[in-house]
């Protein structure tokens, strides 16, 4: 009977302890940040939602979608034109720019899933593309290479410290939410598509429509992550819907560790703070970038999320082997052994 | 009574016609083997039956049902799975985590976005690998088991799906002496205990005679003889094309 006790762990806390603590230090950030480095972080928390929703594409699903920004840009857009244009109240605008992003990925996601592996990638950079340009071109409708300027959060969410937290709550509800879908029944589906696509349909699976309903979840998040950011940033720009911002959540998962929940969010966390110091002396951006990923992905390919468990999970062996030799009849007691 | 019928059903690809005319009936609760030289058309035929390819012409159908329009994934709803020949299984996933992949796709939780997986069909899941026997390897990952419980595996992962025709593909391929003559009792178990009716290929002639309830012989596409052990050995025609002096 014991065996079956490995599924159960202990209480949620235990496990979880350093959660608590990294959640207490971003309620405590404004205390120690200045308004720079506050900016710097709410830009890491929205990004990082947007490469969370790559994630759930790429490393659960196993689908490199290169059109994640179209749908950060959309949510964006939602929010800019019917704040500007309608005056429509802010939490509406945001929850109607979610929908648009959804339904976008809906009709996007409808083509891209019935192909996999590169012809996926170029189908979704194709799309993403698509969507950009209609944007930059339409000016009587977009504003064009303009953006839209002016889109003002409502008055108590004014200063950066209140809209600061106002997005750590809004990334919270929804990394957590995640993580309730990668766990559940869904995602254990979304899982087994990347594993083994063939088994999977096999197993009564309709292989479309789930990698359809995982690609509007990820749109719809990505959208939201856009919602909550033009209001910040004042203003939105086609730039937020080209291919190089897609490529940013995809950097972010190499770079933390795509196969870990929060991989890509330490990936965003640290290309977002790093992207802020180097600009102190040097434009050169992108040389800096591409060294850092070519160092990730000869040195540690499970991204650093990925070495730093690696190296856990070796210490724990080696702890428990040792512990046991020394300790042979405590051994069943151990409880942490998994 | 027939479960599974193929009427006239044929498969060409291209010129080439790898499945010709084929009618055959798949009783239930029979171990139906589908034997012939290579190239012969069992994996085309196979292919028919579960929906992975689509017939160019002739009927298949399920329990009286027509079938041979829906896609694999509905066949697997209905009640026809299948093993491969070359082991299809989830390579990162634990043994458990493989079971329940198949029973949360099949137990009508596929769309629950916010219960734990892990919190569904425990007895379920052990009863299966109890039944197949990797209840101690239940915590090993998919890749790091031995071949043969690499196919057990991959046997306790369609059961999840409860079928009620089972077809496997070169079932012992690759396995020693023990691990097939394992394999072949635990196939007649669940075919006895379940009810499943299955439907097997195999190169090997002793576990065929050693197992199979029924018997039918593909040559180049076509059905050269269907019966019982018996009567297939002694068909002229399967000794002239495939037995040779073996049987």
């Amino acid at each position: 009977m014991e065996r079956r006790d490995v599924l159960d762990r202990g209480p949620w806390y235990e496990n979880k302890w350093w959660l608590i603590v990294l959640i207490v230090a971003f309620f405590a950030a404004p205390l120690v940040f200045g308004e720079f480095y506050l900016t710097v972080l709410c830009e890491a928390l929205v990004m990082s939602m947007l490469a969370l929703s790559f994630n759930l594409l790429f490393g659960f699903m196993g689908q490199l979608s290169f059109g994640q920004a179209a749908f950060f840009g959309l949510g964006g857009y939602g929010v800019a034109m019917l704040m500007t244009k309608t005056h429509v109240n802010f939490w509406l605008s945001i929850a109607a720019g979610v929908l648009v992003a959804a339904v976008v990925g809906l009709i996007v996601g409808f083509f891209c899933v019935r192909l996999r592996g590169i012809y996926f990638a170029i189908l979704t950079l194709a799309f993403g593309q698509l969507v950009f340009f209609i944007i930059f071109k339409w000016h009587n409708f977009t504003g064009g290479d303009d953006g839209i300027q002016g889109v003002f959060p409502p008055p108590y969410l004014k200063s950066p410290v209140s809209y600061y937290y106002f997005i750590l709550l809004v990334f919270l509800g929804s990394t957590y939410l995640l993580r309730r879908i990668v766990r559940s029944p869904f995602g254990q589906i979304v899982k087994g598509m990347r594993e083994n696509t063939i088994r999977t349909e096999f197993l009564g699976i309709h292989i479309a429509k789930y990698q359809l309903i995982a690609f509007v979840i990820a749109a719809a998040l990505a959208g939201l992550a856009g919602a909550i950011w033009v209001p910040f940033y004042r203003s939105v720009a086609p730039s937020y819907l080209t291919w190089i911002k897609s490529g940013e959540p995809v950097m972010a998962a190499i770079l933390g560790g795509p196969s870990l929940f929060l991989g890509p969010v330490l990936g965003m966390f640290i290309m977002t703070f790093f992207h802020a110091w180097v600009l102190g002396f040097t434009v050169y951006w992108p040389v800096v970038m591409g060294a850092l990923i070519l160092v990730i992905i000869f040195f540690l390919p499970g991204g650093i999320l990925g070495f730093m468990q690696e190296k856990l999970k070796e210490r724990e062996t080696r702890k428990q082997r040792g512990d046991s030799d020394e300790f042979a009849e405590d051994a069943g007691d151990i409880k942490s052994i998994r | 009574m027939s479960l599974l019928k193929t009427q006239e059903i044929s498969k060409a690809f291209g010129k080439l016609l790898a499945v010709n005319r084929v009618t055959l009936d798949i009783r239930q609760g029979d171990i139906h083997a589908i034997i012939g030289p290579n190239g012969a058309g069992k994996s085309t035929y196979f292919n028919l039956v579960t929906g992975y390819h689509q017939a160019t012409s002739g009927r298949v159908l399920f329990k009286e049902r027509d079938i041979t329009r829906l896609p694999a994934y509905r066949r697997c709803v209905q009640g026809i799975t299948r093993s491969f020949q070359i082991t299809s299984i989830y390579p990162k996933l634990t043994v458990y985590e493989s079971v329940l992949m198949a029973l949360v796709c099949h137990r009508g939780v596929s769309l629950n976005f916010l219960s734990p997986a892990t919190g569904f069909f425990r007895e379920e899941v052990w009863r299966i690998l109890e039944e197949v026997g990797l209840a101690e390897q239940a915590h090993a990952q998919g890749d790091s088991i031995s071949h043969g419980d690499k196919k057990r595996l991959e046997l306790a992962i369609t059961l999840g799906t409860e079928p009620e025709l089972l077809l496997l593909d070169e079932p012992t391929c690759g396995m020693s002496p023990e691990e097939t003559e394992s394999t072949m009792s635990l196939v007649r178990k669940l075919c006895k205990d379940r009810k499943i009716t299955i439907l097997f290929t195999e190169h090997d002639m002793a576990v065929v005679f050693g197992i199979a309830t029924r018997l039918s012989v593909l040559h180049q596409g076509r059905l050269i003889a269907d019966g019982t052990p018996a009567q297939v050995r002694a068909s002229e025609e399967v000794q002239k094309v495939y037995l040779g002096g073996a049987a």
